[in-house]
C-alpha cells in the first residue's frame, strides 16, 4: 500500500493507492474535521484510511509528502530577507511558526504512527500536481504538464515534459514571488473575499466587469508575461504577500484602485460600488487569461506537445479554459477534478507507488471521480433516533427513490443527495449535491440563496447528459474531459433558450457538468425526461462557510438548519417533518 | 461604552466559540455509542450552529459600519478555530472520557450563559438582537440542564460534590486561559524587539544561501532524491 499526504499550507488530504496502482481511498481532512479548508496535519484522514482498510504499518511500503518542506521555508524567508527591514515581521512570524510548518510532517507522522516516518518520501510540489493530473489522463506519455499555483517549493509556475511516467523533465519555472496564484488571491483579498476560498467569487464577479474600464486596465497591467525573458513579471511594490504576514496587497495598490471592499457589506448588483469591484475582478480575470494563453503557447514551443495536463490552484479558474482551448497549439487539456493542493496527495501516493514499482509499461489506472469511501451502515443505527424524530423515510428502493425524486424536482423542490462514496471536491459531481430543475428560476433561487446563502452574482452549475449539452452549449473537443468535472465553462448557443436558463451567467456562459452513465445524476436525468426536464442545477451539499457534507449526520444537519425538505441517502429518500 | 474594535472582537470571539462548540457536539454525535446520546448531541450541535449564525449576523451588522481596513480584521475563518477554540489534538470527545465530556458541557454551558449577559449589555439598544441573545441564553441553560440530568442519572453516587468540583475546575481553567492569552499578548509585545532582532539574523543568514543549487530545471523530477527535504 502507498499513501500520499498534502497539508500545512492549503487543504490537507490523504490518498491511498494499492499494489495494482489503483486509488482505493481518499479524504480531505475537512470532510472529517468539518473545518472548512482544514490545513492541519491530516490525522483523522490517515487514521480512517488505516483503520477502514485494516492496514498494518508494515504493509505500507512508502508514504509520500507533496512537497520538499525546507525548500518552501527557505525560499519564503530568503525572498522576504531581500526586503528587510520591512519584511522583518514576516520573517519573525515564519521562524516562530517553524514547528507548525510542513517541516513537522516527519514528527507528526512519528507521533501518530511510530515507525511510519521512516517510510516518508518527499517529492517536488509541482511533480505531485503533475502526477495527479497524469492519473486522470488517458495519455500518460509525450504530454506537456503546466502547473500554476500560489507557491510550491521554490517556484510558482512550471512547465514539464512527461516523456513517460519515469521521465518527467521540468523545462521552465517561474520563481517566487512572481505568482499568478498569489496575484489573484491578493485581488480576492482586496475585494473582501477570503483568500483560498473567495477566488470563485472573483471569477463570478468578473463577468459583470468591463475590460475597458480604467480599474480593469490598472489591474491587468500589474502582472505581465515578459516575452523577451520568457517569464511572469509583477510590480511587487503593489503587493505585500512576500513581506507581510497579514497583508497581501500594499498601500500603493489602494492608492491605485481606491479603498478595498468592506467584507461585511453585501455585494449587490444594484449598488453603486458593484461595478467598481466588478471591473477590478475583470482586470484580474483578463490578466489570468492573458498570461495563461502566453504560457500555453510557450509550453507548446518548449515541448512541441499539443496535449496538456493543467493543474495547481489556478487550474480551478474554469472561466479561463474556453479561451485557452481556442489556441491553435491546443488539442487537448486534462484537468484533474481536484487540481489544488488537496488533490496533490493523489499524485504523491502515485509517486510512492511508482518509486516502488519501476517497471516498463507501468500505467496509472484512472481513479474514479468518487474515491472517498463511505458506508452509511455504520452510522444508520446511531442516527436512528434523529431519523425517527425528524424525518419520514419515503422509500428505501433505489428505483423508487429516483422516481419520487424526479417527481419532486419537477414540482420545483430542491433535493439533497448524500449517497455512496464522495467525490474528491471541490466540485460536487452528484454524490454530495443539492439539485433542482435547472430551468426553474424559483427552484434555482431557493437553492442558491435560501439554502446555500451564496452571493447572488454567482450562478449555479448545470448538470446534463452529453446530447443536451451539445444542443444548448458550444462544446470544445479540447475540453471534453474537463466538462465531466465542471472544470471549464462554455458558451451558450445563442439561438437556444439556454441563454435564459437560471444557471446561465451574465456573460452567457455556464460551468456545466456532463454526466456519465452509472452516476446517480444520470439515473435522475433519465427519469426526469418523463417530465421534459433535461438539466439539473447542481451545487455542493453544504451551507456557505461549511465543508461539503460527507456522512449521513452532515447531510441531516444541513436539512435541519435550512429549508431543505428532501434528502437522498443510503438509508432511503428522507423527508424532513419539521 | 465599549469602542468598536472591542465590541467587534467580543462578538467575533463569541461566534467563533459557538461554531467551535457546534463542531465539538457534531463530533460527539458521530462518536457516541448510543442513538439517544447521538440525537442529543446532534440537537445540541444544531443549536450551536444557529447561535454562531446569529452572532455572525450581529457581527456583520456592526462591522459594515466601520472602515473596510478595520472590518477586514474581523472576518471569520473556520481554520482559525483550530488551536484556539478547538484543540489541535482533537475534539474533546476524541480525547476525553464521556463522563468528563458531559461534566465539561455541564459547566461550560453555564459559564457561556454568564458571558452572554455581558454581550446582552453590548447590544441592549437593539431589541431584536437582545431577544435573540436571550433566546440563546435559554438554550444554554437548557443544555446545562440536560447535561446535569444525564450526570445525575448515570453517576448518582458522585453528587453533588463532584459537579461542584468540575464547575470550579472549569471556572479556574477558563480564567487561567484568558489570563494566559492576555499575558501572552503582553509578553509578545515585550519580546517583539528580540524577535525582530532574531528575524534580522535569520534573514541575513538566509541571504547567504544559494537556492539556485536546488534548481530542478532540465532535471528528471522522478530521479531526484526522494529523501531530501530541499
Amino acid at each position: 500500500m502507498y499513501i500520499g499526504i498534502s497539508g500545512y499550507n492549503h487543504e490537507s488530504a490523504v490518498a491511498l493507492v494499492d499494489e495494482h496502482g489503483t486509488l482505493v481511498d481518499y479524504y480531505r481532512e475537512e470532510f472529517l474535521s468539518r473545518v472548512k479548508g482544514d490545513k492541519s496535519f491530516p490525522k483523522r484522514s490517515l487514521k480512517r484510511i488505516i483503520q477502514l482498510h485494516n492496514i498494518e504499518i508494515n504493509q505500507i511500503k512508502s508514504i509520500a509528502f507533496y512537497e520538499r518542506p525546507l525548500s518552501s521555508f527557505l525560499t519564503s524567508i530568503r525572498t522576504a530577507a531581500l526586503n528587510m527591514p520591512r519584511s522583518l515581521p514576516l520573517i519573525s512570524h515564519q521562524c516562530r511558526n517553524f514547528d507548525k510548518s510542513s517541516i513537522s510532517c516527519y514528527l507528526d507522522l512519528s507521533r501518530l504512527f511510530p515507525g511510519l516516518e521512516k517510510k516518508l518520501l518527499y517529492l517536488d510540489h509541482h511533480l505531485s500536481h503533475t502526477l495527479t493530473a497524469l492519473a486522470y489522463s488517458d495519455i500518460q506519455s509525450d504530454i506537456c504538464s503546466i502547473v500554476v499555483d500560489g507557491f510550491g517549493d521554490r517556484s510558482t509556475t512550471s512547465i514539464a515534459k512527461v516523456n513517460n511516467l519515469y521521465d518527467i523533465k521540468e523545462l521552465w519555472c517561474c520563481d517566487y514571488p512572481s505568482s499568478l496564484g498569489l496575484f489573484y488571491s491578493s485581488i480576492t483579498d482586496f475585494l473582501g473575499f477570503e483568500v483560498n476560498e473567495g477566488e470563485y467569487k472573483v471569477m463570478g464577479l468578473s463577468s459583470f466587469g468591463n475590460s475597458n474600464s480604467l480599474n480593469a486596465k490598472n489591474v491587468f497591467n500589474l502582472i505581465k508575461w515578459n516575452n523577451q525573458f520568457k517569464t511572469i513579471t509583477m510590480d511587487m511594490s503593489y503587493f505585500d504577500y512576500h513581506i507581510s504576514p497579514t497583508q497581501s496587497y500594499s498601500n500603493k495598490l489602494v492608492e491605485l484602485l481606491g479603498p478595498p471592499r468592506n467584507p461585511f457589506v453585501p455585494l449587490v448588483r444594484e449598488d453603486n460600488d458593484f461595478q467598481y469591484y466588478a471591473d477590478i475582478a475583470k482586470g484580474a480575470q483578463d490578466a489570468i487569461v492573458n498570461i495563461l494563453c502566453q504560457l500555453f503557447n510557450y509550453a507548446h514551443t518548449l515541448t512541441g506537445s499539443r496535449r496538456f495536463l493543467f493543474s495547481g490552484g489556478v487550474a480551478m479558474n474554469s472561466a479561463s479554459l474556453d479561451e485557452i482551448s481556442s489556441l491553435s497549439c491546443v488539442d487537448k487539456i486534462i484537468i484533474p477534478p481536484s487540481p489544488g493542493d488537496a488533490g496533490a496527495s493523489i499524485g504523491s501516493a502515485y509517486f510512492a507507488y511508482l518509486k516502488n514499482n519501476h517497471r516498463q509499461n507501468t500505467k496509472l489506472s484512472r481513479p474514479t471521480f468518487f474515491p472517498s469511501n463511505y458506508d452509511s451502515t455504520s452510522q444508520q443505527h446511531l442516527a436512528k433516533q434523529i431519523l425517527t424524530d425528524n424525518f419520514i423515510t419515503l422509500t428505501t428502493e433505489f428505483v423508487e427513490i429516483i422516481s419520487i425524486s424526479a417527481k419532486l424536482i419537477s414540482k420545483g423542490e430542491v433535493i439533497g443527495i448524500s449517497i455512496n462514496n464522495a467525490e474528491t471536491g471541490p466540485r460536487a459531481l452528484g454524490n454530495r449535491s443539492l439539485v433542482c430543475d435547472g430551468t426553474n428560476k424559483d427552484a434555482v433561487n431557493t437553492l442558491n440563496t435560501l439554502i446555500k446563502n451564496r452571493s447572488p452574482f454567482r450562478p449555479t452549475a448545470p448538470s446534463m447528459k452529453y446530447h443536451t449539452a451539445n444542443k444548448y452549449y458550444v462544446l470544445r473537443n479540447e475540453l471534453i474531459e474537463c466538462y465531466k468535472t465542471m472544470s471549464a465553462t462554455c458558451k451558450c448557443r445563442m439561438d437556444t433558450e439556454s441563454i435564459n436558463f437560471p444557471t446561465t451567467h451574465i456573460d452567457h456562459t455556464a460551468r456545466l457538468q456532463i454526466v456519465e452513465d452509472g452516476q446517480i445524476l444520470f439515473s435522475l436525468l433519465d427519469k426526469l425526461e418523463d417530465y421534459n426536464i433535461q438539466i439539473l442545477a447542481n451545487s455542493s451539499f453544504n451551507l456557505s462557510g461549511d465543508p461539503t457534507s460527507f456522512d449521513l449526520f452532515d447531510a441531516l444537519m444541513v436539512s435541519m438548519r435550512k429549508p431543505l425538505k428532501y434528502i437522498i441517502t443510503n438509508v432511503g429518500l428522507l423527508q424532513s417533518i419539521l | 461604552m465599549k469602542d468598536d474594535a472591542s465590541k467587534l472582537n467580543i462578538i467575533l470571539e463569541t461566534a467563533s466559540a459557538e461554531y467551535g462548540s457546534a463542531l465539538e457536539m457534531l463530533s460527539a454525535c458521530k462518536l457516541s455509542e448510543k442513538a439517544p446520546y447521538s440525537c442529543g448531541y446532534f440537537n445540541h450541535a444544531k443549536d450551536e450552529y444557529n447561535h454562531a449564525d446569529i452572532f455572525m449576523s450581529i457581527l456583520s451588522k456592526y462591522a459594515m459600519n466601520v472602515s473596510s481596513s478595520k472590518a477586514r480584521n474581523y472576518r471569520f475563518t473556520a481554520r482559525s478555530l483550530i488551536g484556539k477554540y478547538v484543540s489541535a489534538k482533537g475534539y474533546l470527545y476524541e480525547i476525553m472520557k464521556q463522563k468528563d465530556f458531559i461534566a465539561y458541557v455541564y459547566t461550560n454551558e453555564l459559564l457561556a450563559k454568564k458571558s452572554f449577559e455581558g454581550i446582552l449589555k453590548l447590544v441592549k439598544s437593539d431589541s431584536q438582537q437582545s431577544s435573540l441573545i436571550l433566546q440563546i441564553m435559554e438554550d444554554e441553560l437548557r443544555h446545562h440542564g440536560l447535561a446535569k440530568k444525564h450526570f445525575l442519572k448515570h453517576y448518582p453516587r458522585m453528587q453533588p460534590l463532584q459537579l461542584m468540583a468540575y464547575r470550579i475546575r472549569e471556572t479556574i481553567n477558563n480564567r487561567t486561559r484568558k489570563f494566559y492569552f492576555q499575558n501572552l499578548r503582553i509578553l509578545d509585545k515585550l519580546l517583539a524587539p528580540l524577535y525582530i532582532f532574531m528575524a534580522y539574523i535569520a534573514g541575513t543568514i538566509s541571504i547567504l544561501f544559494n537556492l539556485r543549487e536546488f534548481d530542478h530545471t532540465n532535471k528528471n523530477l522522478m530521479e531526484l532524491s526522494s529523501k531530501s527535504i530541499v
